[in-house]
């Protein structure tokens, strides 16, 4: 089945296929070899393997290792020419195609062949004088060779080995043998022996490697060498060949192995693929099938429980490259696998599966009566669970997310989301703690960043299977307490690991319900900010899409401030995609080794789990514009204006006014950049068209709300920075005006007003019988301007070297407290005197810029520095 | 007005016996249907070994009904185990109360034990007699007995566990009988109990399952609810409760386990507006933070306004975050009535409008040029006579004299506010800088090993703080 698959969906299914073949017709050859002759280990191979190889037909591509290793035989035989006859008829038979077209290569090749066919001869008759000359010959054409710079064609190489073995047998012949050679001959055998040792030396590596992989290396040359049109005959020919060779192969291996299928053999069946695991010239695919047999037959429980750990573990070895994912269909399989094995062991409590047991032998048939109890069986459920899914995960990785195939490999996620669940029960049955908290671990990272709706329909299909987890959906009401059930057993369990992994997940979840408070708090009390970074990277990755979705939360919830403040972080560091693992950062100034980019590679999430980055900007941009260009509006000096809250927003905002003409809005970038422009101009309708135009907020859920939301944002903040930018101009305005313009009710438009002058940010105070806003401007001198800004500074400079002495000190933890204590009582002072005299002036006004936040920050601020700012935000 | 009754809330963090007078305050107010309220009171009482109220209480629920003969049993038992304990304990009380003994006990508990076993044959156990005692007292109503007897066992016991449990049962007992100086002393040392316990077990990731970080989170939600008695009974208790809520220890514990207490909090903090804005005698010097109160806590109710909302801490969000005076009067008639029900508060309904009224009128006439008297007087619930009776008073108070004139033809109060000269700001902002980089110099010098100079502190400061602060959260892959 398999097979078949492979030729109709892979592109590269042939070469792939044929060199199963090769390798299959190439571990028969070996099986047939006598194991003394060579230096070459050869595997062991269950006896149905030799049988069923011993008829098959020889493939053209082993010819060559065929009749080379027949020669040591023929060799010992002394002489039956019959069977080298007709290997070389064969031989030239399949030549024959070649020889018709013919490069410059083949025929040197062809030359070479001709004259390793009179050395074979000579080796035969013992001739060493022929061999020498010939071997001479042979060695001058491979000098041409690299003139010509092609590689040592493998043909060579095999010569050499067949020589030295041949070569060796033949010294030691000599030394048993009464009769001597002949003087000369005895001279050529030393002379060759000597041109071997030296020519053998030269290739070192290319022997050794053919002595490894013989038919590899053969395919390794013939790629380069083989020409264009030789190449797409043999293609052409290629499938022919194999559907016959399938065909053939498969009936022969029926009728060769039903018979050995029993129930009895099981075990030594087993134990032969077992051994032959892992080994270069295993064939995965036959061992496969050969398991699958094995559990069609297969009575017992036992029986069962071990062909089916040995079926899904050689399933997993399918592939070992850990760049390409597993064949679909072979992960299907294993899956039902696991889930059988899930349901045969749960079924029988007397079956239990540990990765620790006591040693038993493999070859008896064992019951919970002999065993007197519990039957302990080698293995693990959990790394079968852990590794399915990281399979599922990793073909998405590497599926075109935009392809019809990814949504089909998506649909598979029910059935695995099912084995998990089955898994889960299967472990809340027997009180296995540890796999249990992996399992459920695996459950909560396929749902926490699910919307409702797929989360039922997962829950569905699981709820139907016959054994369900104690935590369900349908028990539990909603997608909250489901994952709430699941988070709080993993907080309850003891690795830490996962109860960080489950404590963000829990967060994520709650941020992408937008209950923002909740989130936060969890974040907050978590104290995870502080121990994320010895993390490791996938927990850091969770950690940063948790982090960015409480800021799209925050967005959505209509809170500004805190969704700027949280993105903030990660855009300042300009790699977002990566940091949220949803691509590779092109431009970087180190160039990244293959290891680390295979390594970032198999890091990346699958797509349909990506945080869209667009939107991401687009609300980070727009929360930016929000808080920043009031606070631009209200600074006058040009000292001020390097202080940017958000550093990536200002740098845009630059970079638009230096441009000289402004097309109309293209990207999300230009929507927000000519928005913020038509907002420090005062136009808010203009500012709020453009922002409400961006396409990207339609895959924000509940878009029209949150359009509406910054509609409203846009008019208080457009009011805010008309206030700042035009008051110099106004000494009295309408408040009655202002509501109309900014189409704010008069309350609103008095409360933001109330709220800019009691905190100082407006200089101006509210008439109410005229209901006007009066403003009081007192024109600064230069040298007063200057003086302020010197106090200013001054007041940051000790501000800041209280804060770095704090750090510094923070190890100690001596000085903060007593200082603070110091602090405060001055601070006292200060402000009470700052208080009578505001009282004297009437009105504490100078009261209350000096000492807001600054006890707070030192309070508060030192125990937790991640709460305050954010809940000072 | 029931659904902002805090009865419900409160009760499960309060001891059974100090539940009592809540619930009887609740009979009074006629919140909550009266049988239903007296059922709740014999059920609590039925627990304790408080008889003839339990079985009076009985007798309120179901007049009709024959009293349950398990009482007269209980009583019995409780006669004789009384007898037995006090026995027991008289024994230990007999030597303590000894003279000679009294002066020989020092400081040292160890030492005390070692004293009294070999010269009077007294044991742990027999000590123990009296916190059992104790608790027995406490447990049938007679709390200055048990407060004595609790007493004297803290003095001698080396038993954390018991020590814990009998200060908790003094602080209990000395509340309800009424003896706040004592109570207040009581509660400060069980603070200090609580907080020396466990030292920083907060900051802690969270692999290492922070228990005792959780007990002592228990045990201070607990204390701050006991507290509420003391600190709504004693005179000085409106700023020792600002002290010591807003102390950062117990602003988390409110915000995270009991948000509700921001109630009380916020009344504390508008009745000690008085003693926040009067110049501070020698006497009771304030500290900044009740002088910051408002603010503070505004920020409080501003961050946890999610969690926990009532009348009380809306007005104060109207007020100064919206500065919606409507909403904010509005509040404030809610509030009222909330304060006048309130166990807690309900003493102090005049005071709290009355200061309430004052930030009103505070923050309206620093924004406001003009004001319209019968404007500001309906604002602050008053009819316009009372309204400009009120602010004329204000107006003397706070020495507005100078600046703000009422003309009574237009009915207009107007105020004149010349701005602040910039000298004056520029005093302002340099003041106490001195004093700091002092502090700062003497902080850098007491440790040796980091001897720099203070400029060099300051120049490194301006480098390293913002990048730390901006890495904080985000984290690099690489």
């Amino acid at each position: 089945m398999s097979r078949f698959f492979r030729k109709a969906g892979d592109s590269d299914s042939e070469t792939e296929s044929s060199e199963d073949e090769s390798m299959s017709s190439g571990a028969e050859d070996i099986s047939q070899r006598p194991v003394a002759t060579t230096a070459k280990a050869a595997p062991s191979m269950s006896r149905f393997l030799r049988t069923a190889g011993s008829d098959s037909s020889e493939s053209e591509s082993e010819e060559e290792s065929e009749s080379e290793s027949d020669v040591p035989v023929v060799k010992k035989r002394t002489g039956l020419p019959t069977v080298d006859d007709t290997d070389e008829e064969e031989s030239d038979e399949e030549e024959a195609p070649g020889v018709r077209i013919k490069s410059a290569a083949e025929k040197r090749l062809d030359e070479m062949k001709a004259t390793g066919k009179v050395m074979e001869n000579g080796l035969k008759i013992n001739d060493w004088v022929a061999i020498s000359t010939e071997f001479d010959k042979l060695t001058r054409m491979i000098q041409r060779q690299h003139n010509v710079s092609e590689p040592v064609p493998a043909f060579y190489i095999q010569t050499l080995v067949t020589l030295e073995g041949s070569l060796s047998t033949a010294v030691t012949k000599e030394k048993e043998a009464k009769k001597k050679m002949n003087a000369t001959n005895a001279k050529a055998l030393t002379a060759v022996k000597q041109k071997l040792k030296k020519a053998l030396k030269e290739y070192e590596v290319e022997v050794k490697r053919y002595q490894d992989d013989p038919e590899a290396f053969e395919r390794e040359y013939t790629p380069v060498v083989a020409p264009e049109p030789i190449a797409a005959g043999k293609r052409a020919a290629a499938p022919g060949e194999e559907d016959y060779e399938a065909d053939d192969f498969t009936t022969v291996g029926k009728g060769g192995k039903v018979m050995q299928f029993t129930a009895e053999g099981i075990f030594k069946n087993l134990q032969a693929v077992q051994e032959a695991r892992g080994k270069k010239n295993t064939d995965r695919a036959e061992q496969i099938r050969i398991l699958e047999k094995l559990l069609e037959v297969a009575v017992t429980s036992y029986q069962r429980i071990r062909v089916l750990l040995a079926l899904i573990s050689s399933r997993f070895d399918y592939n070992s490259s850990v760049t390409t994912h597993m064949p679909i269909e072979l992960w299907l399989s294993a899956q039902r696998e696991v889930d059988q094995l899930v349901s045969i062991v749960a079924a029988d409590g007397n079956y239990s599966i540990q990765e620790i047991t006591d040693d038993y032998d493999e070859l008896i048939e064992r019951s919970p009566a002999t065993e007197g109890g519990v039957v302990r069986i080698r293995g693990s459920i959990i790394s079968f669970i852990d590794r399915l899914d990281d399979e599922f995960t990793r073909s998405l990785q590497n599926i075109d997310p935009h392809g019809t195939e990814y949504v089909d490999r998506l649909k598979d996620e029910k059935v695995l989301y099912c084995t998990i669940c089955r898994a889960q029960a299967f472990y809340e049955k027997t009180k296995q703690d540890e796999p249990l908290g992996r399992v459920i671990m695996r459950r909560l990272e396929h749902i926490y960043s699910k919307p409702n709706a797929v989360v039922q329909a997962l829950e569905a299909a699981a709820d139907a299977s016959e054994i369900r987890p104690a935590m369900i959906l349908s028990a539990q009401g909603t997608t909250s307490t489901l994952i709430h059930s699941l988070c709080v057993y993993l907080y309850k369990s003891g690795n830490s690991l996962l109860r960080t992994r489950a404590m963000l997940s829990h967060i994520y979840h709650h941020a992408l319900h937008n209950d923002f408070y909740t989130a936060r708090d969890m974040l907050l009390m978590s104290h995870l900010q502080e121990s994320i970074h010895s993390a490791d990277v996938a927990t850091q990755i969770l950690y940063n899409r948790t982090v960015v979705q409480l800021g799209l939360c925050a967005f959505r919830s209509g809170l500004i401030r805190e969704a700027q403040a949280t993105l903030q972080d990660i855009f300042t560091t300009q790699r977002v995609k990566e940091l949220l693992a949803q691509g590779v950062h092109q431009q970087r100034y180190q160039v990244l080794t293959p290891e680390q980019e295979k390594a970032e590679k198999q890091r990346q999430l699958p797509f349909h789990m990506h945080i869209n980055t667009e939107l991401l900007e687009a609300a980070f941009l727009v929360s930016s514009m929000l808080v920043e260009i009031p606070l631009l509006a209200s600074i006058d000096s040009e000292e001020m204006k390097r202080k940017a809250i958000s550093k990536p927003f200002r740098r845009l905002l630059d970079f638009a006014d230096r441009q000289v003409f402004t097309g109309p809005p293209e990207s999300t970038r230009d929507h927000i950049m000519q928005a913020s422009k038509a907002l420090q101009d005062g136009e808010w309708e203009q500012c709020r068209d453009l922002i409400q135009s961006i396409k990207i907020w339609s895959l924000m859920p509940e878009a029209p709300t949150v359009k509406e939301m910054l509609a409203k944002r846009i008019q208080e903040q457009g009011l805010r920075t008309y206030l700042f930018t035009y008051a110099p101009h106004y000494s009295t305005l309408s408040i009655s005006l202002l509501a109309r313009t900014f189409s704010l009710p008069v309350r609103t438009v008095t409360s933001i007003v109330s709220k800019m002058i009691w905190s100082e940010e407006l200089s101006a105070s509210l008439d109410q019988s005229g209901d006007v806003i009066v403003f009081h401007r007192i024109e600064l001198s230069r040298t007063q301007q200057l003086a302020q800004t010197v106090a200013e500074k001054l007041a940051a400079m000790v501000d800041q070297s209280e804060k770095a002495l704090d750090i510094k000190m923070a190890s100690t933890g001596g000085w903060g407290d007593r200082a603070d204590g110091i602090k405060g009582d001055k601070r006292g002072e200060q402000a009470q005197e700052r208080r009578g005299r505001g009282e004297r002036t009437r009105g504490a006004r100078g009261g209350a810029r000096g000492g807001r936040g600054g006890r707070f920050s030192q309070g508060l601020g030192n125990q937790m520095p991640g709460q305050t700012s954010q809940r000072a935000g | 007005m029931a659904e902002y009754d805090l009865s419900k809330t409160i009760i499960p963090y309060l001891d059974r016996h100090l539940a009592f007078p809540l619930l009887a305050h609740l009979v009074e107010t006629s919140l909550f249907p009266v049988n239903e309220v007296q059922a709740a009171q014999y059920e609590l009482a039925k627990g304790t070994n408080m008889f003839d109220y339990a079985v009076s209480l009985f007798e309120a629920v179901h007049p009709d009904g024959e009293v349950p003969p398990e009482f007269d049993e209980k009583r019995k038992n409780a006669v004789s185990t009384h007898e037995r304990l006090q026995l027991e304990a008289q024994a230990v009380l007999d030597v303590i109360e000894n003279p000679d003994v009294a002066q020989a006990l020092r400081q040292d508990k160890n030492q005390n034990l070692q004293y009294l076993k070999d010269n009077y044959n007294l044991t742990l156990d027999q000590i123990r007699a009296l916190y059992n005692f104790g608790q027995f007292q406490y447990s049938y109503g007679n709390y200055s007995g048990a407060a004595d007897y609790l007493y004297h066992f803290r003095v001698l016991s080396t038993d954390t566990d018991l020590n814990t449990s009998a200060h908790w049962g003094k602080l209990a007992s000395d509340i309800l009988t009424g003896r706040w100086d004592v109570a207040l002393e009581e509660l400060n040392t069980l603070r200090d109990a609580i907080d020396s316990r466990s030292p920083a077990p907060i900051l802690l990731p969270s692999g290492t399952a922070p228990e005792p970080a959780l007990v002592q989170l228990h045990s201070r939600t607990w204390l701050v609810h006991w507290s509420l008695f003391v600190y709504f009974n004693h005179p000085q208790g409106r700023t020792l409760l600002l002290e010591t809520f807003l102390s950062p220890t117990y602003l988390n514990t409110i915000q995270t386990s009991c948000p509700w207490i921001l109630r009380y909090l916020a009344a504390a903090a508008i009745l000690s507006r008085k003693a926040a804005s009067l110049p501070a005698s020698a006497a009771a010097p304030v500290s900044t933070r009740v002088r910051n109160a408002i603010r503070e806590v505004v920020k409080v109710i501003q961050t946890e306004e999610y969690q926990y909302q009532d009348p009380m801490t809306s007005f104060l969000k109207e007020l100064y975050i919206e500065f919606d005076f409507e909403a904010a009067q509005r509040e404030l008639t809610l509030a009222e009535k909330v304060v006048g029900d309130d166990f807690f508060l309900g003493e102090f309904r005049d005071e709290f409008l009355d200061n309430a009224r004052y930030l009103i009128s505070e923050a309206y006439c620093r924004i406001h040029q003009k004001i319209d008297i019968g404007d500001l007087s309906e604002r602050l619930n008053l009819s316009p006579e009372e309204g400009e009776k009120w602010i004329v008073n204000l107006i003397r108070e706070t020495r507005m004299g100078a600046d703000a004139k009422i003309d009574l033809e237009k009915n207009v109060i107007e105020i004149n506010r010349p701005p602040l000269p910039i000298y004056q700001t520029v005093i302002e902002k340099t003041r106490g800088l001195a004093l700091r980089t002092q502090a700062l110099g003497v902080a850098v010098s007491r440790t040796p090993g980091q001897g720099q100079g203070q400029g060099q502190v300051g120049g490194t400061a301006a480098a390293n703080v913002p990048k730390q602060e901006a890495q904080a959260p985000t984290v690099a892959v690489k």
